[in-house]
């Protein structure tokens, strides 16, 4: 039993019901991205502590932190791209109004 | 196991938790914003107690800037930035509740039945580790640093195309 991995892994879990909870309720687009950023430092949180307290000599997990935060930086990106292209079409980024987004 | 390590682990895990609530709590944006920086920071901070020292500097200077973005666009595209009219941009609470509760349980459920064995390992330096993590970059996991490169590119030019206001001539 390792307490610092059990207390990162549950701040980590903590981390995600609520940016599961943030991306799932809010309306606005920039707080739904606001919800996955905390999922994704959720699973960073996660990715550091499983090195740290299980294979501190596998550098690979180091690298897989640095992609997902590549992810964190695309996804931030993208998003107010198309923040920006929806605002100026509908003076809105309330994404109850993009129904007519839905498939 | 040491205690100080455990606790401030645990001091910053709050921390990183509470700002991470205060984010959908708050009426203001601008707040929201702020109160997401400071979880991260905390994330950060927790890095720098598990010995991943340029992880966590990593993390505190891109989530700094990240966040202060984050912050504009709040003001640019936001009906009511400041929250003074207290507007609820919320809907199916009760759904995401659900979710975000079975989602904590099923990972706490994993995570303190999984039976982690110790002991704990030991850590390289700083600055071994940063070696280690150039000879990996530019290694074994080549290909994949240049596919986060490429990812990025795309992105840029993806998101610069989307965002690029439409010229009449581009209008059929």
């Amino acid at each position: 039993m390792i307490p610092e991995l059990l207390i990162a892994l549950s701040v980590g879990a903590a981390l995600f019901g609520v940016g599961l909870y943030g991306a799932l309720s809010q309306t606005n687009l920039v707080m739904i991205i606001m919800g996955v950023e905390l999922v994704l430092a959720a699973a960073l949180l996660n990715m550091v502590a499983f090195w740290r307290y299980l294979h501190p000599d596998v550098t690979a997990a180091k690298m897989f932190v640095l992609i997902v935060m590549a992810v964190m930086a695309v996804e931030m990106a993208v998003g107010f791209g198309i923040a920006i292209a929806r605002f100026r079409s509908r003076g809105s980024v309330e994404m109850e109004e993009a129904r007519e987004l839905k498939g | 196991m040491s205690l100080a390590t455990a606790l401030f682990l645990a001091f910053f895990g709050i921390a990183a938790i509470w700002f991470g609530v205060v984010v959908f709590r708050t009426h203001s944006m601008v707040r929201s914003a702020i109160a997401l920086l400071f979880s991260q920071t905390a994330i950060g901070a927790m890095f720098l107690v598990m010995q991943a020292e340029f992880l966590g500097v990593l993390q505190i200077m891109m989530m700094a800037t990240e966040m202060s973005v984050m912050a504009i666009f709040m003001v640019m595209f936001m009906m009511d930035p400041g929250g003074m009219g207290k507007m609820d941009m919320t809907h199916q609470k009760r759904l995401s509740l659900w979710a975000g509760g079975i989602g904590l349980a099923v990972a706490l459920a994993v995570i303190w039945t999984a039976g982690w064995q110790g002991p704990v390992p030991e850590v390289p330096g700083a600055d071994e580790q940063a070696r280690m993590l150039g000879r990996e970059l530019l290694g074994r996991s080549m290909f994949i640093f240049e596919s986060a490169a490429l990812m990025i590119l795309t992105a840029m030019i993806a998101a610069t195309m989307v965002a690029i206001a439409p010229q009449e001539r581009d209008v059929p």
